[in-house]
């Protein structure tokens, strides 16, 4: 067993930092909200910075413009970025569906969409769930139907994230609606700006847009811009998920380890009947147990990359990481909020806000945490059946 | 980054898991827990020429040559075991202690641990409860008297000998004693299970100047990274009970069948089977990390301190939880589950409770 980083790795932590001191996050424009995962704010221009480095292609394969590194560079930056507050919104999830293209998308799809993607100039948003297709996605209807060289797609998908700010959605759709409910799927990389799309934003609890949904209305997919084969849709949407819930958290503890670190400096400056707010133990104690959970996570997502990196199955592990990486971040800011009493509730900008009024809003987001990317019903389920073999609650 | 066992940890985990369910089956374990003395001197002999008595003492002192790696490795098994034996007093915080002081009677003791002919523990707790070294009352010189009295002092009644922390002067000394110098007695304390507990009193018992472990000011030297190590192996035998919990409780919850299906096919239970994975897996998780801290030297209070404070919690939660899953069943007697409750509750308390340990994490995250 080794916890600790080559000096290659701790070169490259370094060296991200530094990108990072030389370009502040805040100097990047905000092109979308921060749904609190912990990649700050959706920002094109930051993207785009992080690939003219190269560093959102340097782990594939040199034949599509890679350096071939291995995959613990990629826990390095997206760990170094969340630490350092940078607004890499939608990075994790470019990199998944370029893994996907790289994996099994035709060539055409290859040549189109991994250069862009290399630039930070092509962004995603999935086209999963329905309005009658949450928890149980697998009532989907979207509708692709083969017509020539084209794919038809009629259907209507929602709570995709960033949606109407992307380039193109993977969607999810019935080929085959004869076969039984988990077969006959396919998955559809759609490009935004096909006529007969109609992205509309939602507004959230926050006052602020993230999910989109989208109306797709006899949209013609060229054919091969199907991701993987037709009809086996279900079996790589499961392989992508348990890997999906890893690439979207990992960077979860950094971001945390930042906040807690501000709530430590504010109870070290508030002054409360006398003393400073560290000193009460309830505040100290709660601030100390969310740390444990805080480095608990962490190593449990470090121990998963290092499974996936070795292609072993991470099936109870990163649905089980994932749950409890969403409730500590619930936790942490549901302390935050009590910490900060009556200045809680004021937002961002706002004349006597405190801790730049983030703790609001990551309390408001923390709430659809357990509920976006499998509910921690739907994942405990999941945890206990196919992790721990409990038989299955089927309804008779 | 490498979370893979080395092939000696992995075949360490497998020898040890299979002569603990061959000579420590769980019926042996629960016919212990009902014996005032509740210790197997076979065993302890058998542990002995496995070598594990000796496992942190370096191999040109006669020892393994063992790591904090290999310790938790094995203290997990043993936890898994529930195997009671005073291996993390004597082989590891007694071992600790002496391996730091390097005076000759230390040495000589320490072979005879190896060899599993002699066993120490640690006498350091007084009416505070707390597992510090100040205040104490104890008072002891070096020639010269000790006297006082220690609570919680595990094993003593299977020791060979107590390294005693004491006040001299101004100065924090440690002590090493043979159990039988005149003025020791040893009561024992009557707890609900777990760890064997004794009040050890002092009374003007003769210190000489070679009984001193550590020079005047130099007990803290030995005492903080014995009683990190101790914190750490009892964090890994929390993970081993809790471990087997898990497995109890998966085990029970797939068989019993009501109204007309088994009750793991229940979503309350199946939801509570994958609280008790996630508290097995952080908590294993964080012990291998702060044992890697403590084997590579960049040992931190705070890796350890947050191993312990996490595992503490997380394992009596999967104890708690166990009993429900588990139902009647698991409120009997006969039942082992209690007893690997009563392991962790005890291991929780040993080395530093919860708020002991989360007080210096809230230090190492910056709290002033």
């Amino acid at each position: 067993m080794d916890f600790g980083f080559t000096n290659e790795e701790q070169a490259f932590a370094e060296e991200v930092r530094a990108f990072l001191r030389v370009n502040p996050p805040e100097s990047f424009p905000e092109t979308g909200m921060d749904a609190g995962y912990g990649s700050g704010p959706h920002s094109r221009a930051f993207l785009q910075a992080l690939g003219a480095r190269g560093w959102l292609s340097m782990c594939w394969p040199r034949q599509y413009g890679g350096q071939e590194l291995p995959m613990m560079r990629k826990l390095i930056l997206l760990e170094e970025l969340a630490a350092g507050g940078a607004p890499f919104g939608p990075l994790a999830g470019c990199d998944q569906v370029a893994d996907a293209i790289i994996g099994y998308g035709s060539e055409a799809l290859r040549r189109d969409v991994l250069p862009r993607i290399a630039r930070g100039d092509a962004t995603f948003w999935q086209g999963f769930s329905e309005p009658g297709a949450g928890s149980d996605l697998l009532a989907l209807k979207t509708r692709a139907r083969r017509d020539g060289d084209h794919y038809v797609v009629d259907g209507h998908k929602i709570w995709s994230s960033h949606a109407g700010i992307a380039d193109y959605g993977l969607v999810l759709a019935r080929t085959d609606p004869s076969a039984p409910r988990h077969r006959g799927l396919s998955m559809l990389v759609v490009d935004n700006l096909l006529p007969g799309m109609d992205i509309r934003p939602i507004r959230n609890m926050t006052g602020k847009v993230y999910h989109y949904e989208t109306f797709i209305d006899n949209v013609r997919v060229p054919g091969d811009y199907l991701l993987g084969r037709e009809n086996e849709g279900f079996a790589q949407l499961l392989r992508g998920l348990d890997t999906d819930r890893f690439w979207g958290r990992f960077y979860k503890p950094a971001s945390m380890r930042r906040i807690l670190g501000q709530l430590v400096d504010y109870a070290n400056a508030t002054m409360v009947r006398g003393a400073p707010l560290s000193r009460d133990p309830v505040i100290r104690r709660r601030l100390a147990e969310v740390a444990t959970d805080i480095a608990a996570v962490r190593i449990l997502f470090y121990r998963i990359g290092w499974m996936i990196e070795h292609e072993m199955p991470v099936t109870a592990e990163s649905p089980l990481a994932k749950v409890m990486a969403d409730e500590t971040g619930q936790k942490l800011m549901a302390l935050g909020m009590d910490m900060l009493g009556s200045y809680a509730p004021l937002r961002e900008g706002s004349r006597w806000t405190q801790l730049g009024g983030h703790i609001q809003h990551l309390y408001q987001t923390s709430l659809g945490h357990t509920i976006a990317g499998g509910t921690s019903e739907i994942l405990r389920t999941t945890i206990a059946t196919r992790g721990l073999g409990l038989p299955a609650d089927k309804v008779r | 980054v490498d979370f893979a066992p080395t092939p000696q940890q992995q075949l360490l985990a497998q020898s040890a898991r299979a002569f603990l369910q061959q000579h420590c089956p769980i019926e042996r374990v629960q016919a212990l827990a009902l014996e005032p003395a509740g210790f197997a001197s076979d065993l302890w002999k058998a542990m002995a020429m496995l070598g594990w008595t000796g496992l942190l003492i370096p191999q040109e002192q006669g020892g393994g040559g063992g790591s904090m790696l290999d310790v938790v490795t094995l203290v997990e098994e043993m936890g898994r075991a529930c195997l009671p034996a005073p291996f993390i007093q004597s082989a590891v915080v007694a071992t600790s202690i002496l391996l730091d002081a390097s005076t000759i009677t230390a040495h000589r003791l320490l072979s005879s641990l190896a060899l599993g002919d002699r066993i120490a523990t640690m006498a350091l707790v007084e009416e505070s409860g707390r597992f510090d070294w100040e205040p104490l009352d104890t008072r002891c010189e070096a020639p010269g008297r000790l006297v006082g009295r220690k609570l919680f002092v595990k094993d003593a009644h299977v020791a060979s000998d107590l390294i005693v922390v004491a006040r001299g002067g101004g100065a924090l000394n440690v002590v090493l004693l043979p159990v039988d110098r005149k003025g020791i007695r040893v009561l024992p304390l009557d707890a609900m299970g777990g760890d064997k507990l004794f009040e050890v009193i002092f009374d003007d018992v003769e210190v000489k100047i070679e009984d001193l472990l550590a020079s005047e000011g130099c007990g803290k030297d030995l005492l903080a990274p014995a009683l990190r190590l101790g914190a750490l192996a009892r964090s890994a035998e929390m993970v081993g009970a809790a471990a087997r919990i898990l497995d109890l409780a998966v085990e029970h919850a797939r068989v019993r069948v009501q109204s007309g299906r088994p009750i793991g096919a229940f979503q309350a239970i199946q939801h509570d089977c994958a609280d008790l994975l996630r508290d097995v897996m952080a908590s294993r998780a964080l012990v291998q990390e702060a044992a890697w801290l403590v084997t590579t030297g960049l040992a931190s209070d705070a890796g350890t301190a947050v191993a312990k404070a996490f595992s503490t919690e997380a394992c009596l939660r999967v104890a708690r939880r166990g009993h429900q899953i588990m139902g009647a069943l698991g409120y009997c007697e006969e039942h082992p589950l209690h007893l690997f409750h009563k392991r962790i509750i005890a291991a929780g308390l040993d080395c530093g409770d919860t708020s002991q340990h989360l007080e210096t994490v809230a230090s190492s995250i910056g709290l002033s």
